[in-house]
């Protein structure tokens, strides 16, 4: 049964609203006019959160909300036009939160009809989301409670039918593991800000969605000539071919000689065994196909299989770079297969290989500083380099026994239990973990993770080339070039596509914006979506300010080690940040995106974006930002010379 | 005079599915997979393979219509007659690849009909044109 | 002989093709290593992730023979 709401410029046209804790599921004409203005995705996600979730909502209660937006490019003809936004406030950073995945979800949806799912409530029992076309209904999901996320998916294909597309999560997130992740095809999962914890809060284990319906764009022959004339032209870009191969997980061997590669717990920057678990050992010794997301001809997706003594062989998707890193040189693995095999289990329990990573890190390094011992660990050691160690210890935290209880709310949360100093080797911003870059010697890189929105993570700036190009030593010039990231790459979150191979095959930005007229109305050019990025990007940050009530300065720092320990070995040894560095780096962002010395946005730059109303909740808490002696900057951002995603 | 028809190599398809997105707009001028010629079958979580779909040209579809809605095109391609074609689906369990669609938005069955817009978008190689020359006697 | 290097990305800029869009023609005396190549035409072995001729890895210590193609990876932009 088809939806009475007809769609068109690249939207499915039905919003549900489902509430969980009565069962109540309405359906709503999209609101054309909130995602002409939020541009959909994270975008109307960030709106949706501001304006409905009470600033003192529990993340975990019925209060808060869990969105599901598959924006306006997803399911399109669109490069990798695959992905799916879920948004929700996060239990990890207690501010905004949000996270996509590839895959075939979020054109699922779009094809059954609809642009957004907006939930709230808590379901009564352990419930599923069942969206077949018009139908759309919350299913017992007890039978699957308790299954790990890559067996709970095959099960439910079993029963519903293998054309279903279908998102899980496991027992981390039934249990409120705060780095919790939804997983997707077998291995795609959107891991950052605990959207997996959310779900397992709402008792919501699954979603299975079927969808036959056609999508509507606003120039249907402009956009196939134009995308095939794309897809053509870089099949013979020199990146295609290892890319195709190797995926982004070729990057550790990089990263290792150039002093970014975070080993043992971001101790050092060079991992001695960093080629046992390059891209060229994993395809060589792991690898069984190559996998790519709905409509993209990279398929950096590597499926692979992890063979070690003793443990039954496991299929798996990935290690990707971040899960490489992470769960590779950052736990002291020496072996592919190591990788793979914890890859896998992080999976299958359910949480983010990238916090869980910096989780399990964290733990081993408060073993050998002797902060927790044999005795809170069942008589088992946590030893850098040993996955019987790591696997148990992860076993520890998803069933919260002993002292996993207290790693289940993340390194943040571990830190202020654990104290003794291990505050200064908590490797997180907000309360997330650091992606798989140490930022010592990579300042903006460091910037990026100290003002990241949703907490340590690389998606909204990556710089290291860039710190490179214009030096390590210096800060100058950092702060703009983040800024222009943070403005640039969650577009493509906002319009639910990939991000990775626009950068990666000399695709312009004006080429994506030309696609997206074609498939909207909008008809803008890049400045405009620049702006509206810096207009989401403010309101992030107002709301991030609204629920934790104090300056913005005061959340923006790393942890100590980022400028009291200098990098020890390898390439760049002696190497770091200062604290100077790291004090000025905040002034001059803050200086840059029109905010007071305190980090909290003046009401002239929230005028600039038409966030008026943001500036007065911000008053009535005192927290607006005292108007800038200079004024604030014309463009927040201003546009890097050089190729840069 | 030749005859073509698509080959698959399946160890090389990442289940990508650009190849059912061009065919549905080439097709009918619009944005849906459902309604294309060819299918990717995914064999996950074990053993990991996808395997394309495909027209084999076996002529079955073409032998059960009691219609005579199909007929064979000298390049080897099976063509329905949306005219004639009244949607029974008596093709559809005759076809052994399972690559005839039936979609609720279109009266007749869709049968691939050798375009090739999917080979030519296919970046892995997973699916090309094969040629072979008409015999003489045929 | 001769070698060509190919690069996109942030690395194409570097490079300055010169043969197509992606690729240029750099003549050497006798046998070198890709680093020492890449010393000559002044291009920072930093920024290259990958070094790929004829669909294997080399690595820095690599010598191509006459007319082969060094296929020059830059770093992910953030994987």
């Amino acid at each position: 049964m088809a939806n009475e709401f007809a769609g068109s410029g690249g939207l499915a046209g039905t919003t549900l609203r489902i509430n969980l804790t009565t069962g109540e599921i309405k359906k709503y004409p999209t609101d054309r006019k909130l995602m002409r203005e939020w541009f959909g995705g994270r975008g109307v996600v960030a709106k949706i959160l501001y304006d409905e979730v009470p600033r003192d909502a529990d993340p975990f209660g019925p209060e808060n909300l869990f969105i599901m937006s598959a924006g306006v490019m997803s399911g399109c003809f669109i490069p990798a036009g695959a992905k799916i936004g879920f948004g929700s406030i996060s239990p990890l950073t207690n501010g905004h939160g949000d996270s996509n995945m590839g895959g075939h979800l979020g054109p699922a949806l779009k094809f059954a009809g609809y642009d957004l799912v907006i939930m709230s409530g808590i379901a009564p029992k352990p419930t599923y989301l069942y969206i077949d076309d018009g139908t759309v209904e919350l299913r017992d999901a007890t039978r699957y409670w308790g299954l790990g996320s890559l067996e709970c998916e095959p099960a439910m294909k079993k029963d519903l039918g293998e054309d279903f597309e279908i998102a899980t999560i496991g027992p981390a997130g039934e249990n409120g593991i705060r780095f919790s992740c939804i997983t997707h095809d077998f291995g795609r999962q959107a891991g950052r800000t605990g959207q997996g914890a959310v779900m397992g809060s709402k008792k919501l284990k699954a979603i299975a969605i079927r969808g036959t319906g056609s999508l509507k764009v606003h120039d249907l022959d402009k956009l196939t000539e134009h995308v095939t004339a794309i897809i053509q032209r870089t099949k013979a870009h020199p990146n295609m071919v290892p890319w195709q191969k190797y995926g982004t997980s070729f990057f550790v061997g990089w990263s290792n000689n150039n002093a970014v590669l975070p080993t043992r717990n971001f101790q050092t920057t060079y991992f001695e065994d960093a080629e046992a678990i390059d891209g060229p050992a994993l395809v060589e010794k792991c690898l069984i196909t190559h996998k790519a997301c709905f409509g993209c001809w990279m398929n950096c997706g590597k499926y692979t299989k992890a063979v070690l003594p003793g443990k039954e062989t496991v299929y798996l998707e990935g290690p990707e770079y971040e899960t490489g890193a992470l769960c590779g040189s950052n736990l002291g693995m020496t072996e592919i297969n190591q990788v793979c095999y914890l890859n896998w289990l992080m999976d299958n329990v359910g949480m983010d290989t990238m916090s869980g990573g910096g989780v399990v890190a964290f733990g081993m390094e408060c073993f050998q500083r002797g902060l927790i011992t044999t005795d809170d660990l069942e008589g088992h050691t946590l030893n850098w380099g040993s996955v019987e160690d790591a696997e148990h210890f992860v076993d520890m935290i998803v069933h919260r026994r002993g002292i996993g209880e207290y790693f289940a709310g993340g390194t943040k949360r571990a830190a202020e239990k654990i104290g003794r100093g291990s505050e200064k080797f908590a490797m997180q911003v907000k309360g997330q973990e650091m992606s798989g870059y140490d930022g010592r010697y990579a300042p903006g890189m460091m910037l990026a993770y100290m003002t990241c929105d949703i907490g340590a993570h690389h998606n909204r700036a990556w710089t290291i080339t860039i710190d490179m190009a214009e030096g390590q030593d210096t800060i100058e010039g950092r702060a703009n070039v983040v800024i222009y990231m943070q403005h640039i790459r969650p577009l493509f979150d906002c319009w639910c596509i990939c991000r990775l191979f626009w950068g990666e095959l000399d695709i312009e930005p004006e080429e994506i914006v030309e696609a997206l007229n074609y498939i909207t109305w909008w008809n803008i050019d890049v400045a405009e979506a620049l702006k509206t990025s810096d207009k989401i990007w403010n309101l992030v940050r107002c709301l991030y300010l609204e629920r934790n009530q104090a300056n913005g300065r005061t959340f923006d720092y790393p942890p100590a080690r980022a400028w009291e320990d200098k990098i020890p070995s390898g390439p760049n040894a002696g190497k770091g940040l200062s604290w100077e560095q790291v004090e000025g780096m905040l002034d001059d962002y803050y200086a840059c995106r029109g905010w007071d010395n305190n980090g909290n946005p003046s009401r002239e730059v929230l005028h600039d974006l038409k966030l008026d109303f943001a500036a007065d909740n911000l008053e009535k808490i005192g927290l607006l930002g005292k108007p800038l002696p200079n004024g604030i900057p014309a463009v927040r951002g201003q546009r890097y010379k050089a190729k840069a995603f | 005079m030749t005859i073509k028809r698509i080959k698959v190599t399946s160890a090389k398809c990442t289940g990508c599915r650009l190849c059912r997105q061009i065919c549905a707009i080439s097709h009918f001028g619009e944005i849906n997979p459902r309604k294309a010629a060819l299918k990717i079958e995914a064999h996950f979580p074990q053993p990991g393979v996808y395997r394309p779909r495909v027209c084999a040209q076996c002529g079955k579809c073409m032998e059960v219509c009691p219609e005579g809605a199909i007929y064979r095109r000298d390049d080897g391609a099976y063509i329905v007659v949306a005219e004639k074609c009244t949607n029974c689906g008596l093709c559809i369990p005759a076809c052994k690849p399972g690559v005839i669609f039936q979609h609720p938005d279109v009266p007749y069955v869709i049968i691939c009909d050798n375009c090739f817009k999917c080979t030519e978008l296919c970046n892995t190689g997973a699916i090309t044109i094969h040629v072979r020359p008409v015999k003489e006697s045929a | 002989m001769v070698v060509f290097l190919k690069a996109g990305g942030q690395l194409r800029e570097k490079l300055k093709p010169d043969v197509d869009h992606y690729t240029r023609k750099v003549k050497i005396d006798g046998e070198k290593t890709v680093a020492e190549i890449l010393k000559d035409i002044s291009l920072d072995p930093a920024y290259v992730a990958l070094i790929h001729v004829d669909g294997k890895v080399k690595d820095l210590s690599y010598k191509p023979s006459d007319g082969q193609t060094i296929t020059l990876q830059p770093p992910v932009s953030g994987g």
